[in-house]
């Protein structure tokens, strides 16, 4: 998994990630667009086999799009480790 | 968050969760299907070939055969050490088969490939592969490796892998006339008549399907049928290749490493 940076200024920020697809980018976008500060989250996959996603992130005011994709980033892997922790228990309850 | 499992066996789980977003169910879903890895196999070099069906034909079939896999003692070949195309003991298994028809037309069965490593082998005996009549003869070496399903369906360590959003059925008690039409007609028998009223016997096994919404002669209907937005009934089966909890487990961790990958690359 390898990310490009194509696009960044202020408020904006356009990168591309190699060997993701919809499995990742769509969590990504949904996490992100749970966050005030972004006015716009989306990612565009321009051939579905010969490409990569390109994600896009815009944010409001003086808030880092950069940020905005780390937070999303650690609210996905908190999601993941909260999830993975009650697996365990459930596994064990049976 | 909360997960509770329904049911288990070897092969087989149903798990409620509640409190996650459908996106996070649904990456989990393409994780398993997509990209947790099991064996396969991939290359086989036939030696004798006298039956009916060409060596490609036979390697495709080889290559549908699940195979038990073990995780921890093998790796996939583009992270192996060894960077050999051919591979090396840690990313490759070899199975052997040597098979004749002496008396007469017979099938040969999964079970009939030996493995060099007696913990990969098919997870079924019985795995019809073909057909050698008379005479003829089939001898030839295969190498088995772990992959992931995106790349051909071999590797995909599940064979069902979905989820449904876990229902909520309304019946409105001053409306209905307990004329039974909805009962009728439920293909997955949820709910059942009772003495004066209609009754949800088995929620979980609803489909949502909205047959019996339509069914019921009143306007507006008198039963509704609704799903709560974050719980999900997640049903998962494997192909025998992996304990179901473990493919759950290696979703949750290539998950995690590719979160943890793109973090460190864009900071
Ligand atoms: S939605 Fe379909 S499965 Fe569910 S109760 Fe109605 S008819 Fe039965
Ligand atoms: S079909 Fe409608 S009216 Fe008839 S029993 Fe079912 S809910 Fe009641
Ligand atoms: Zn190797």
């Amino acid at each position: 998994m390898k990310v490009k940076i194509l696009k960044e200024t202020a408020n904006e920020l356009k990168i591309e990630i190699e060997g993701a697809g919809h499995t990742l980018c769509n969590l990504l976008q949904k996490i992100l667009l749970e966050d005030e500060n972004v006015d716009l989250a989306g990612y565009d996959i321009p051939h579905p086999l010969a490409s990569n996603p390109i994600v896009y992130v815009r944010t409001k005011g003086k808030a880092k799009p950069k940020q905005a994709l780390l937070n999303a980033l650690k609210k996905a892997k908190d999601i993941n480790k909260e999830f993975s922790k009650t697996f365990e228990k459930a596994l064990k309850k049976i | 968050m909360e997960i509770k499992v329904l049911e288990k066996d070897d092969s087989n789980m149903r798990f409620l969760v509640k409190g996650v977003d459908v996106q996070y169910v649904n990456t989990l879903r393409r994780l398993m299907l997509a990209e947790v890895p099991c064996m396969a196999i991939d290359e086989v070099v036939v030696i004798e070939n006298s039956s009916v069906l060409q060596d490609e034909f036979i390697a495709h079939r080889l290559g549908l055969i699940p195979l038990k896999t073990n995780l921890d003692e093998y790796n996939l070949p583009e992270e192996c050490p060894c960077k050999s195309e051919f591979g090396c003991n840690l990313c490759r298994v070899t199975l052997t088969l040597d098979a004749e028809a002496k008396e007469g037309t017979r099938t040969i069965y999964s079970g009939e490939l030996i493995s060099e490593n007696p913990e990969i082998v098919p997870v079924k005996e019985n795995i019809p592969i073909m057909k050698l009549t008379k005479g003829q003869k089939l001898k030839l070496e295969a190498y088995a490796r772990l992959g992931r399903g995106k790349k051909h369906a071999k590797w995909q360590p599940v064979s069902l892998c979905a989820y449904k959003y876990f229902p909520k059925i309304e019946i409105l008690e001053k409306n209905c006339d307990n004329c039974g039409k909805c009962v009728e007609i439920c293909p997955r028998k949820v709910l059942a008549k009772t003495d004066g009223k209609v009754e949800v016997r088995d929620l979980m096994a609803c489909t949502l399907c909205q047959d019996c919404v339509e069914a019921c002669p009143k306007n507006p209907p008198a039963i509704q049928v609704k799903w709560e937005k974050n719980s999900f009934i997640f049903n998962l089966e494997s192909t025998g290749a992996l304990p179901p909890e473990r493919i759950v487990k290696e979703a949750l961790k290539i998950l995690d490493g590719q979160l943890k990958e793109i973090e460190k690359q864009i900071r």
